[in-house]
């Protein structure tokens, strides 16, 4: 079987338009990012604290909202009710998040499960500790900590790899390879923003794996480009990237479908604790294969052109 | 067979041998019923296998991931002598620059010190005469006192009885403990987060409890602050939805109750004119020869008390105030809101804990007050026995408050004189909590206190879900995989496919000898390896078919295939290795379980791609002339 026959496909002539997509889509992103104050950061990063109960019957969230506008604890008063609460996984699994507080009673996150635990008395499964599902605490030092780190990591892998590209193939492949990542993160990360996923810990490794499996997609490309340039030294530069395009595109396909099947597989049944890693993958998958084609390869064409100048 | 070939297939084959090999306890353990599992752990085999197996993350077992974090601040406040207030601001002002991200105690403490211009050997004379020294030794000091923290909880935790937990120093004053499948969370953090400081104080007579409440009131009346209080009375509802606001400890003040004084059981404040004349004592009522504060009260009184004008009348006059244990609720009013004691001490205590040799818990005997009541049972060393013989014999008659991290457990009347430095701590909720107490003070109290700056549980029901589904998901993306395969690339599809599944067996083997992680991210990792992987295999078999659609035959067309994909897959893979060796380096648990899993598949799928689908390709081609290839 052959999906992709000889093909012959310009590319590179539809660099224009493949641009303003790619500028449309990062555009909508930061538009989305600017409007909401940045990327919609999870408590990983922000801090505070998330629970996720179990009920045994499905719940109404609007009537966990209003029971949680009114929480005593320890003779303090809270009103959770604008704090982040939604389904976690099913309707009977309900998730609160609640930013950190300045008055903090001890043991606040098992105190704020016990009163989740009576807004429903009848609702609530036998063996007491099937009820939680997760209790995640972060102090705000450890969440700005954080951030710094995956910073740095996402920053120190970006700079790894475009030493390692300079070092395998000519320099303005790296620009072009890193122009394609940055591409890719951005889009993700704007597609984060418009949907309203979260940017968790997961989520940072989702952009790492992104960044590789990007590169991955560029790299064998740039690969057959080196080829074809040794093969035939005198050939028009663009028509060599279209050709290596071409000739790589039948691999580009093939894998991108089956990761991209695996991915969409992990979206759908590997549960809300991997969804947000997941949904990143996803759109990692196919803006990675996209901008491998339309952004990493005629960037090497312009410098290309420019050097010759 | 190609003789040339074989020394592969040995290599393979041995490989392949180590992998089932290593999978086999895995296997084994994974079939085990839960009896037995329990036969295996009576002959002591069990742990034997466990350590054999490939480990789970909290995140798939469920179970709790809490980083600790020793209070520098306050024990460097404690081992300081002569203190005022000029060093009180000074560890004030870093305790807040402290809140910075990766801010550390020391530099900023020597950097206040140099700002302030404070004497600093005025305060720890015995620690050295220059600054130099002081801090040399002051540094000394805080690394001792983690160790011993590090020391004690192990203690500790190894008592509690949890299953291979994990206790580890994280930077300089951090500790990082996991504990797989804990039932039960609150009791693990107690645990952990109790000082166990153990202390004894006389409690002052009724009188001058009187007095001083008497003199508190005499000093929040008609303050603003309280003024305010009755001000924002009206105007309560308004205040009670702004969290952060401080009026918010006053709406509670005027709780419901308040509105409706028959439900409050006369305990709670019914009438504003006492509030405005007795504040604090408008809050009290009389249990016995103490007093009592609703829960619902405690936050208000405990704000009065914080009172810096208060609190500097109390420790004028050598007394403080604490809190009971326990809230005590009146009979037949389980569903009231319960009262919690508030006791008036003197300020130094006759005794504390470091002189506990034994602490057991068990249930009061018969005829005593604590008659079938958990109890602490306590065996003092001779010192401690002969100050607490002298403490007890000095003041028959009188009430000694047994106080365990600041919370008093008990205040008995001292009956006689106990020379043998037996003493039993009751007010305890139930026996677990009296038996962890046993626990904390066998293990002795912590050098400095600790906080939890990240916390991670993960239920057990969570933990079994996150198992199925991605199990499932494995499973399933792995079948739609392999069925594609074999349908695009046909016979050599099946050969990929026998490589892929060899991978993921290979990236599991290489898991359990490595002792390495699988968390719910690792799993994710493991799916992406599926979809990945097979990508070195694509690189090869599109080569392939080039090279047959330019009139080369098989063998050749392999072998070009073959050689040209190699470079193109290691450049393509060495830029997914250093992001995954990046994250390993950057993630905490889940995170690093991703990595690990995404490391190994990489360069696990390299090999097979390159070494084990190279080595059948090429027993194809050798046997005999081949006319075509199924690809």
């Amino acid at each position: 079987m052959r999906f992709i026959k000889d093909t012959h496909i310009d590319f590179m002539s539809q660099s224009r338009l493949s641009g303003l997509i790619s500028l449309f889509l990062i555009a909508a992103g930061i538009i989305s990012l600017g409007l909401n104050g940045g990327p919609k950061l999870g408590i990983d990063f922000n801090g505070g604290t998330m629970i996720a109960v179990n009920y045994t019957e499905t719940v109404n969230i609007e009537e966990v909202r209003s029971a949680l506008a009114n929480v005593s604890l320890d003779g303090q008063h809270f009103d959770f009710s604008k704090a982040e609460i939604k389904h976690f996984g099913d309707d009977s699994n309900v998730a609160v998040r609640i930013a950190t507080l300045d008055n903090e009673p001890e043991n606040f996150s098992q105190k704020v499960v016990g009163f989740m635990r009576s807004i429903f008395p009848d609702k609530i499964p036998e063996n007491k500790m099937d009820f939680i599902l997760s209790i995640e605490k972060v102090g705000p030092k450890v969440g700005a900590e954080l951030s710094g780190d995956a910073m740095m990591a996402v920053f120190s892998a970006l700079v790894l790899i475009l030493i390692y590209i300079s070092i395998r193939f000519e320099f303005t492949f790296a620009v072009g390879a890193i122009a394609a990542l940055a591409h890719d993160i951005m889009i993700t990360l704007g597609f984060f923003s418009i949907l309203g996923y979260e940017i968790t810990l997961a989520v940072i490794a989702a952009f790492l794996t992104i960044v590789g499996y990007s590169l991955n997609d560029t790299i064998v490309i740039f690969d057959r480009i080196r080829e074809n340039l040794k093969l035939n030294k005198r050939a028009n530069y663009t028509d060599v990237i279209n050709q290596s395009i071409n000739e790589s595109l039948s691999r580009t396909i093939i894998t991108s479908v089956t990761t991209f099947f695996v991915v969409v597989i992990l979206f759908l049944f590997g549960g809300e604790v991997i969804h947000n890693l997941a949904f990143a993958l996803i759109i990692g998958v196919i803006v990675g294969t996209y901008s491998s084609i339309f952004v990493a390869s005629p960037i090497v064409i312009r410098m290309h052109e420019n050097k010759q100048d | 067979m190609n003789k040339e070939l074989t020394p592969r297939y040995i290599v393979i084959g041995i490989i392949l041998a180590w992998a089932l090999y290593a999978l086999l306890p895995s296997w084994k353990y994974q079939n085990l019923s839960e009896d037995e599992k329990e036969s295996l752990r009576e002959s002591g085999q069990l742990a034997q296998l466990e350590s054999k197996i490939i480990r789970q993350g909290l995140d798939l077992k469920g179970g709790m991931y809490i980083v600790l974090e020793a209070d520098i601040p306050l024990l460097m406040s404690n081992l300081a002598k002569n203190k005022d207030e000029r060093f009180e601001n000074v560890i004030k002002n870093v305790q807040e620059k402290l809140t910075a991200p990766d801010a550390e105690f020391f530099p900023l403490f020597k950097q206040e010190i140099a700002s302030t211009g404070l004497k600093l050997p005025r305060y720890y004379h015995e620690f050295g005469g220059t600054i130099e020294d002081i801090f040399v030794q002051l540094e000394q000091e805080a690394d001792d006192a983690i160790n011993r923290v590090l020391e004690i909880l192990q203690n500790r935790v190894d008592q509690f009885g949890v299953s291979e937990p994990t206790i580890q120093k994280q930077g300089k004053h951090r500790i990082v403990v996991e504990l797989a499948g804990i039932q039960d969370p609150e009791r693990a953090r107690a645990l952990l987060q109790s000082t166990a400081l153990l202390e004894f104080y006389l409690v002052k007579g009724p009188e001058i409890s009187n007095d001083i409440i008497q003199r508190i009131d005499d000093k929040l009346k008609g303050t603003t602050e309280i003024d305010d209080l009755v001000a924002s009375k009206e105007t309560l509802v308004e205040n009670e939805l702004k969290e952060s606001d401080d009026t918010k400890t006053v709406s509670e003040l005027f709780g419901e109750e308040d509105v409706n004084p028959a439900e409050s059981n006369d305990s709670l404040l019914v009438d504003d004119a006492l509030f405005a004349e007795r504040p604090l004592l408008s809050l009290l009522i009389p249990m016995g020869t103490d007093y009592g504060v609703n829960e619902k009260n405690v936050y208000a009184v405990k704000k009065m008390l914080q009172n810096p004008e208060v609190m500097s009348i109390v420790k004028t006059a050598g007394g403080q105030f604490m809190f009971g244990n326990d809230i005590e609720k009146p009979a037949g009013a389980e569903d009231q809101p319960g009262f919690y004691r508030l006791y008036y001490l003197k300020s130094t205590s006759e005794l504390t804990g470091g002189v506990v040799e034994e602490a057991k818990a068990n249930l009061g005997s018969l005829g005593g007050g604590s008659a079938g009541q958990p109890v602490v049972s306590l065996t003092m060393n001779s010192e401690g026995a002969r100050t607490w013989a002298r403490v007890t014999g000095a003041n028959v008659g009188q009430r000694i408050a047994i106080v365990l991290d600041k919370k008093v457990h008990m205040a008995p009347n001292i009956r006689e004189k106990i020379p043998s430095g037996r003493t039993q701590i009751e007010g305890f909720a139930n026996i677990n909590e009296a038996k962890d107490i046993g626990i904390i003070l066998r293990a002795g109290a912590l050098p400095a206190p600790v906080n939890i700056i990240e916390e991670r549980i993960v239920g057990p029901s969570l933990g079994a879900d996150s198992i199925a589904q991605g199990t499932r998901s494995v499973v399933i993306g792995l079948a739609l995989v392999l069925v594609f395969m074999v349908i695009y690339y046909k016979g050599s599809g099946g050969i990929a496919d026998f490589a892929l599944i060899w991978n993921i067996l290979l990236v599991l083997a290489v898991l359990a000898s490595l002792k390495a992680t699988l968390t719910l991210p690792g799993i994710a990792g493991l799916i992406l390896t599926v979809g990945m992987s097979i990508d070195a295999n694509v690189i090869i078999f599109e080569r392939i078919r080039e090279e047959l659609r330019k009139g080369k035959t098989p063998k050749t067309a392999i072998d070009a295939g073959f050689s040209r994909a190699l470079t193109t897959i290691v450049d393509a893979n060495v830029t997914t290795v250093i992001a995954a060796l990046v994250l390993y380096q950057f993630g905490t648990g889940p995170i690093k379980g991703f990595a690990t899993v995404l490391f190994w598949g990489i360069l696990i799928s390299m090999f097979t791609a390159v070494f084990v689908t190279r080595t059948i390709f090429n027993s194809l081609s050798a046997r005999g002339r081949m006319n075509s290839l199924s690809i």
